[in-house]
């Protein structure tokens, strides 16, 4: 459903399009926006994006990607399979596929991930824990 | 060694060093390690190296494997073949894809303060060394200082 992109640029089939993700294809994706807030609990089958400067606090256990943009600001444990850190976030964050923290990134918690990439410019504090690490073999 | 003050050591893939280091300038390990390191200047860990060691230096690159807590003054960047077990402790980080850490992360502004604090500490004390070490970095250090607020 990629060609879904392509197509809207030229022809938009719905009115809503550039609002809202597709539904239909099974990545459900919640946007929180300047001035949007969230709090409690969300067990969730899809993507979570915090953007702006969006808040966010409580537990978040979803199946896909989990982004806080720059200026956004979430205190959460936190447990997706890629997570984006471009905002501050404080609180355990478990990351089963890869955690990359953007430059302008600050985290203050324990980590638990595959995969690891900081940028320059990003702060970190906590313990990282490495699950499935892969080791490039040979000398 | 005429141009620069501050020296290189350089230890191969089958070179090997057991115990403690402290040298003023810059170290480069290919081989084994095990102890405990320090280097005024940048500390590289290729590839092929083992290190079972805390390393502390101005700016520390790993591509290999170092178990041990790394300090670095300036900042620390983990390659993508790179690998550290121990806690780290540094005002920059930068991890790239592929590399694995296992520990403690300190980092950020008041680690930066702190570094700042011992290097001054130390200036003040040795009058001479401080003089040599200076004029030999002093271009980077002009650029590396992030403007502390004097007033």
């Amino acid at each position: 459903m990629d060609t879904q992109h392509a197509v809207a640029d030229t022809a938009p089939l719905e009115a809503n399009a550039d609002g809202v993700e597709s539904r239909r294809d099974g990545a459900n994706k919640i946007t929180l926006g300047p001035g949007d807030y969230l709090e409690g609990k969300l067990t969730y089958n899809g993507h979570v994006s915090v953007q702006g400067q969006g808040q966010a606090q409580g537990e978040f256990r979803i199946t896909g990607n989990f982004e806080v943009g720059n200026g956004a600001t979430v205190k959460a444990l936190i447990e997706g399979s890629n997570v984006t850190i471009k905002g501050d976030v404080e609180g355990m964050l478990t990351a089963r596929d890869k955690l990359t923290l953007g430059k302008s990134a600050k985290l203050n918690g324990d980590v638990t991930v595959k995969r690891l990439q900081i940028e320059d410019g990003a702060s970190f504090n906590g313990h990282v824990h490495m699950g499935s690490v892969e080791q490039s073999s040979g000398s | 060694m005429t141009e620069n003050e501050t020296s290189v050591v350089m230890l191969g893939p089958r070179d090997r060093l057991i115990g403690e280091l402290y040298i003023e300038g810059n170290l480069r390990v290919s081989g084994t390690l095990e102890g405990q390191i320090e280097a005024t200047g940048d500390v590289d860990v290729t590839e092929a190296a083992t290190v079972k060691a805390t390393v502390a230096g101005r700016e520390v690159n790993v591509s290999g494997q170092v178990n041990g807590a790394v300090t670095a003054s300036k900042k620390l960047v983990i390659g993508r073949s790179g690998s550290i077990v121990g806690d780290v402790r540094v005002p920059r980080l930068i991890m790239q894809d592929g590399a694995s850490l296992s520990g403690n992360v300190s980092m950020g502004p008041k680690v930066a303060a702190e570094f700042a604090q011992a290097a001054a500490a130390d200036a003040s004390a040795p009058v001479e060394v401080a003089a040599a070490t200076q004029s030999a970095t002093d271009g980077e250090t002009a650029q590396e200082k992030p403007k502390p607020k004097k007033r």
